[in-house]
Parts: C-alpha cells; structure tokens; sequence
C-alpha cells in the first residue's frame, strides 16, 4: 500500500539523517542508490517512488549547507516552505510547540513530521503574539541547516503587516491599538478612519497623539520564546550543564522589555468599515480581533466556576495558554481528537471569560451533552441554562446565562413560530462574550456567514477533531472565525494515555465467484455497493471478529454500517440488535442502555446516526462494513467513537499494548478498495498505521461460520438481487445530523421529516385572534373626520365583507 | 479424428476469472476469445488477445486504487 510506504521511507530517511553527511537529499530513496540506480528507478514506470525530474514531489537540496552541530538541532527546513521534525529529538517538545504554532501539519507518522508554512499559519503564529523577528530567529535556531533566504522573505513578506493593529473591544469601546504608533498615523491619514475617530476634547489640540497604555506581555509567546531559547542552550551546551542552568540562561536570554500600546477610538458603527478599510485590498493592515473581558463592565457577569475536582491535561491547559495569552481572549479554531476532552477546553473558556455563552453545535442530541457538561464540570444550573431546539425553547431567567443551539437552528430563514422568533430576537440583540462553534468542519460557509451575521460576539471559539473537508472550504473558516489556534498530535496523546491506543486494520475479504459475476454486470450499476457489502467471505470475517471478540477478549463491539439493507441482513443473521435513523426513541435508549449495563449485549449494529450522535464510552472495538463513500472525515469520526481512554481490562487476554481495534472490512476487487483507502488519508497523516489482513480466514474456520454452503450463498445473492432500489442504496438521514452531506447530495432526492401540520402549513401556528367583533361586522358609514362616507366607498366596504 | 487449436492456457483468481468472463460477455459472438472454461480458476483463451487482456487488467486495477495527491 503506497502510504505505509511513504511512512517507511520517511523512517528510513531519519536514519540517514543522522549519518553526519554534508548533502541533503530530500524526498530521495534512502540510503545507499547511486547516481545509475535513480536514472533507472526515474525509467520504471512501475516503481511507485518516480524520482528525479520526473516526479514532481523530489526536489534537490543538495546545496544547503548542514551546521557543524546539526545533529543536536531537530528540524529541517526547506526552501519551499516544507518543515521537517524529528520527534527522536530531545528537544521535540519544544521544538513542535513552536511549529504547531507556526506551521500547518502535513502528515505526522512516529518518527518524522511534515510541516508547510502558509499565509494562513503565519496569521496564525502572529495572532498568538509571535512577532517576525522571533519567528526567524527561533526557526534558524532549531534548522539543522542555515535558514534559508526564501524562508526569511517568506516569512516576512507574510507577517510584515499582520499583527500590527488591533481591534479592541474594552468597556464597549472600540479602539484601534498597536505598539507602532507609525503604523496608527498612517491608518489615520485615510479619509475613512480619521472620520471614524472619535476625538476628545482634551486632544483636540494635538491630533498625531495616542492614549498610552502599558501593555501585559504576551505570555504564551513569551513561552514558546523561552523554551526556544532553551533549546538552543540544550543544543549548543557542553553536555556538562544541567537542566536547571539551561533553564535559567533561557529566561534571562528571552525577557521582552514591557511594551507600551498606543489607541485610539473609533465610532462603533465605523468598525466595519475601519476593518474592510484595513484588509489586503485597502491599507494592508489586516486586524487582529481580541477581547478584553476583563474590562467589560457594561455585559453582565454570569456566575460560572469550574468545580473544584476538574482538572485539566496539558494539552487543554495549553490550548487555554494559547487563547489567553495576554489576559485577553482571541477568536480561533482549536483542534483536538475526538474523545480527548474537547467540551472542557470550551467550558474553561467559558469560565474563564465569564459572561454569557452562546453555543452552537450540529444536533439536538448535542444540545444535550453539552448542557449536560455544563451541569457536570461547572457550577451552572438548570435556571442559568436554556436550550433553543425544535422542541425546547427555553429562556435562562438572570441577566446572563448559556445557551445551547443547533446551527440549523440559528440559521432558518424561514417562517418561524411566535415562541421560537422571540428567543432568536433574544439572542440577536445580546452581546455574546463567546460564541462556541461545536464541529465547525461541518458546517457549509454560506451558513457561517448568515450565523456569525446574526450573533453579535466578543470572542468565537471554534472546536473540531477533523479540520479536513472534502470540499476543500477549510481556508474559509481561517477569516470567519479566526487562526488555528492549537492542534493537538494524536500520537502523543495516544502515548500519554489520554486517548486509547488503536490498532487500525483493514481486512482484505475476497469475493466470492457469484457475487463478482452480479457485480461486473452493467445492468447491476446501482446494486453494486450492496454487492460488496454483502459479500459473503465479508459476513463471515465479521462474524469472526465479533465472536472472536466477544468471547475471547471480552470486548464491547459496534459494527457500523451505511447500508441499511445490510445492517438488517447481518444484525439478524447473527442475532444482534440495531440502530438506525428509523430506530424510535425509546427503542433507541433502551438497546444502548442494554448495551452499557447486560453483559450479554456486547454488540449493537449502528447506521450512519452512530457517526457523531450517540455517546458510547463502553465500546472499544469498531467493525466497519461499509461506508460514505471516501469521506475522510467519517472515518476520523468513526475511530473518535473508540477514542475515549479505555481502563485495561484485569485478566483480558491482550493483543499486546493495543486497547482498542478499528478493523474496515473491504471487498476485493471492487470500488470499495479505492474508497477505503482514500478514507485513510486523514488517519495516516495524523501517525496512524493500517495493517491489512489478507486473508484472515481459512476453510476450516469459515466451515464453523455462517454462509459456508453454497447454497446459502446463492439465497442470499438473490434477496440482494431482489432487494428494492432505495433499500439498495445508503440511508439519507431524515435529521439535518450531517449538513455537509445533506448539501452536497444534489439532484437526489431528500427526506426531511415533518408532521402533518407541517406539510397542511399550519406548522407554528398556536393561537390566532381574528377581529370578529360587531366593529368589524358593519362597514362603517362615517369617514374618519365624521362625515358620511361617499356611497361609492361604503358599497365596496360592503362587498368585502 | 483430433483437432488441435491453438490457444494460451490462463490461470488467475476467482474474481479475475470472472471479469475476464464479464469482458468475453461483453464481445460480439464473432470475436469471443474465450475457447475453453476449464475450473475456477483457470481458463483457454485465443493466443491474440493476451496482451490486450493484461491491458484491461491494468486499468481495471488502476480504477480501484486510490493515489493520494501531491502535496505542496
């Protein structure tokens, strides 16, 4: 499999790397092939790895000069932007808190990383308070190689005038501010801005001065300057020189000079137009939006303390760290696995900032959890917490409380009954502190626009565990909500056991002679996902898996699958129960609960609402029988289902350290090789491995299994046959769980779900009053001044009564 | 009286079989290259569609096999 191959070569590439040689050779074949075997390999088209001009990926650094100590420095950089990590390195920690924070992560296999610069992650870096100069300096500290020129006027081409000005929100005041009053004078000699500035009187007289104030240092960029410098002391020490000294020669290198800010105001209906005014087409000085919270007297406080027992793990202490680096809160994107806490990083947001929350998630079953987090890690209660759903729409009673929403919810533009328009009214004219954007790579752009229109908010923080999107929008998001502020490495979670350990394998099920005949057909076209699906060999592994499973190790088991038609064939074949979109409630609770607490339920079949919706902790082993299509992002959500920390089991007997299994059942020969393997991407970039079985059975276990007979094949070949073309096909989900999707299924058809008052159009309606009284009954015979009213008017009066 | 023909002997996996099988289907009666369906996985067919056969196969593995794109 090419990918696992890339990984390897990039492994094989670490150990050259610490081979002292005077030449890089980047993207290269490692190791030991002379100059005649890569004009051979360039030749065979065969050879996944095209090296040379051939392949556009290679590229020659030859030239750049290694530094005398390179081996004691973990990062290489490239001219075309592209970073290089060695995570072996002891200074690894540092070295990927200053990267994180200044580059996008590529791929992240376990031993060497892949960064890129972009614009976008150089915002990023200076929106966290990172200025120019220290991004160069520290870079060119931890490169193996002189930094190269391109890198420098990148970097400074990217970040010259990004950070400079600021918008400030203090005391319901809008200032501009910077610590370059240059840079002010310039903004003020535009036409727009100096209109927009609201002028004292005390200043009247000296019109180039600003309001002065001693700015708190950074303290997040402070930091990553500090363990930089740390690095470079660690580098370039005699081995001799404790940690300590390191250390201490790193603070006192780093300690910034407190700096001084200069503002001035402006009108607070002239803050679009100041901001637009200020982006790359205007004046080029885009605005970096902060919060000062602590200023804020005019919003009400909303009286939330996390509780004493929560505690938090470094990687949410330091998303935190990165949000708050200067007492003031930013806008941004902070991304994290599923399953590694993300509702606690956005409650300690909350109480942190400490005014009202508006929270936007993508599902009424969402609402729930969080409200349901809320009420366990802070001391909020019912009264102070309101959800606006479909069917709550409730009102927090103090003057500044939380509440939770779906984003289909905030955005309906439609007609709106009585009760739900006076919350929507609510929530449109408060000032929001913070606005929490739960999974905001689900979310179309277009519906972004329309919700960030609407909520008025201090602060937006966006929380995902998959900031990938087949469609590419992701950029989007960047300028909507704000720069990425952290991304967490899976692996290092996964090592320090804040997530489980998964051993991710893709099962290789080879198909059977009939159902490949059925399959090749034309006139099968649209059947064939069912064929692949229902795959005999494919029946027989799961049933393998799960008794295997079940009875060996113990394990609790969900076996996701898209196709309903084959989640009904398998739950009943073997016996167990199912969940999918038709699934009522009642019956839904009542299998999960079964499923948490009877030992004898270990395995429950889920359809696509299992995706995201529905919390089960218990489960640490996934089977996969078929899926989206290649979404990357499915199978990301899919694994998060297993992710949640697992307590080891006393007395299992264990597949060695791996303490949760995500096994994809494939079809040989067919399409669902393709999808399968492109549905890996997102997990290979983030360090994960795919072991694939070839053959997990042989005949005498599939004899003990279901299907063995050729005859019961062949049954089952002719209910796929004569299964109808919706049941063929993949579930659309009535609920508006999965937008994106529901977006981009085109000229399908869709279902939406409704009641009868709905579709009649009496959907909303609760309580009409017409003017029935006998004022209306009579047409009137006086005009309003009291004078009779010309004949002509009183007859048409009449006719419309 | 025996009658001897020319042919080259195929021997795959099942389902290669098949689509081996799907693609003589697919041919007018007149240009059907398959002479003998001898097991499950072995086949006799004409000497001269060997080379366009492997063609086939090529791309029809190509078509199931995903290749991540470049990054820059």
């Amino acid at each position: 499999m090419a990918p696992l191959k890339a990984a390897k070569a990039k492994a094989e590439w670490k150990k050259r790397a610490r081979k002292p040689s005077s030449k890089v050779l980047l993207g290269a074949e490692p190791s030991e092939l002379g100059a005649d075997d890569l004009e051979e390999l360039a030749h065979d088209k065969d050879e996944y790895f095209r090296l040379g001009d051939v392949d556009e990926q290679f590229r020659d650094y030859a030239a750049l000069a290694l530094k005398g100590d390179h081996a004691n420095r973990p990062l290489w950089v490239c001219p075309d932007g592209r970073i290089f990590l060695e995570t072996f390195s002891p200074v690894y920690r540092q070295a990927y808190d200053f990267l994180i924070a200044i580059a996008e992560p590529v791929c992240r296999p376990e031993c060497v990383h892949e960064y890129v610069l972009t614009p976008h992650s150089l915002y990023a870096a200076v929106s966290v308070g990172l200025d120019t100069q220290t991004i160069i300096t520290v870079l060119n500290r931890l490169s193996k190689v002189a930094l190269p020129d391109e890198i420098r006027e990148f970097v400074r081409a990217s970040t010259g005038n990004y950070g400079k000005v600021k918008m400030v929100l203090q005391r319901n005041k809008f200032f501009v501010e910077s610590a370059y009053p240059k840079v002010l004078r310039k903004l003020l000699k535009d036409p727009t801005i100096q209109q927009a500035r609201v002028t004292d009187e005390d200043d009247e007289g000296l019109a180039g001065s600003f309001h002065r104030s001693a700015a708190l240092p950074d303290q997040a960029a402070a930091e990553l300057g500090n363990t930089d410098v740390g690095a470079e002391v660690d580098a370039d020490a005699a081995p001799g020189l404790d940690a300590g000294e390191a250390a201490a020669a790193a603070v006192a290198g780093a300690l910034h000079p407190e700096r001084e800010v200069h503002s001035f105001e402006i009108e607070p209906t002239q803050v679009e137009h100041v901001k637009a005014r200020c982006l790359p087409g205007g004046l080029n000085y885009p605005m970096l939006e902060e919060y000062d919270f602590r200023n804020d007297t005019i919003n009400p406080d909303l009286a939330i303390e996390l509780k004493p027992h929560v505690t938090h793990r470094p990687y949410q202490e330091k998303s935190m760290a990165k949000m708050f680096g200067n007492g003031r809160a930013r806008s941004g994107i902070i991304v994290l696995p599923c399953g590694a806490g993300k509702s606690l990083v956005g409650i300690t947001a909350a109480a942190r900032i400490r005014k009202s929350v508006l929270v936007l998630v993508t599902n009424s079953v969402s609402v729930d959890q969080w409200k349901h987090q809320f009420k366990l890690w802070t001391n909020l209660q019912d009264h102070q917490i309101s959800r606006f759903t479909s069917d709550q729409k409730e009102a927090f009673t103090t003057a500044a409380g939380v509440t939770i929403t779906t984003y289909t919810m905030i955005s309906y533009s439609g007609r709106r009954s009585d009760e739900s328009a006076k919350v929507m009214e609510e929530i449109a004219n408060r000032e929001w502190g913070l606005l929490l954007l739960d999974e905001v790579h689900v979310v179309p752009a277009q519906m972004f626009r329309k919700v960030i229109g609407i909520v008025k908010a201090h602060c937006k923080l966006g929380l995902t565990a998959t900031l990938v999107r087949e469609d590419e929008r992701i950029s989007d998001l960047n300028f909507l909500i704000g720069p990425k502020l952290y991304e967490a490495n899976w692996l290092d979670l996964t090592r320090a056991g804040h997530i489980a350990n998964v051993q991710c394998v893709e099962v290789w099920c080879p198909m059977t002679k009939a159902f490949y005949h059925e399959y090749l057909k034309k006139e099968n076209a649209a059947r064939r996902q069912l064929l692949y699906v229902m795959n005999p060999n494919k029946f027989q592994s799961c049933q393998f898996l799960i008794q295997y499973h079940e009875q060996v190790r113990g394990d609790k088991i969900i076996v996701f699958s898209d196709n309903i038609f084959a989640l009904r064939e398998y739950a009943q074949r073997l016996r167990k129960p199912f969940i999918y979109g038709g699934t009522s409630h009642q019956e839904r609770t009542r299998v999960l609960a079964a499923f948490k607490r009877n030992p004898e339920v270990s395995t429950v079949f889920l359809s696509k609402v299992g995706d995201n919706s529905i919390d089960i902790p218990e489960a640490n082993v996934l089977i996969q029988i078929s899926s989206h299509a290649g979404s990357r992002r499915q199978e990301a959500q899919r694994l998060g289902r297993i992710l949640r920390a697992k307590q080891a089991k006393p007395g299992a007997v264990g597949a060695g350290e791996f303490n949760a299994f995500f096994y994809t059942l494939v079809s040989r020969d067919t399409q669902e090789m393709f999808y399968s393997t492109k549905r890996q991407q997102f997990l290979i970039d983030q360090g994960y491995a795919f072991k694939v079985i070839t053959n997990l059975l042989d005949a005498t276990a599939r004899g003990e299994l279901q299907l063995s007979s050729e005859e019961d094949q062949l049954n089952l070949l002719a209910k796929v046959l004569s299964a109808g073309e919706e049941e063929a096909g993949v579930e659309v989900l009535a609920d508006a769980d999965d937008l994106a999707a529901k977006r981009s299924a085109g000229g399908g058809a869709v279902r939406t779900a409704g009641t009868l008052a709905a579709k009649s159009g009496a959907h909303g309606l609760t309580y009409l009053e017409y003017d029935t009284g006998a004022r209306a009954a009579k047409p009137r015979t006086l005009t309003k001044a009291g004078k009779p009213r010309h004949a002509l008017f009183r007859r048409r009066a009449q006719g419309k009564e | 009286m025996v009658s001897a023909l020319h042919g080259v002997l195929l021997e795959c996996d099942e389902p290669t079989r098949e689509f081996i099988l799907s693609l003589n289907e697919g041919k007018p009666t007149a240009e059907k290259f398959v002479i003998y369906d001898l097991d499950d996985t072995r086949l006799f067919v004409q000497p001269t569609v060997v080379n366009w056969l492997e063609q086939r196969l090529k791309e029809f593995a190509e078509e199931n096999t995903y290749q991540p794109p470049a990054k820059n």
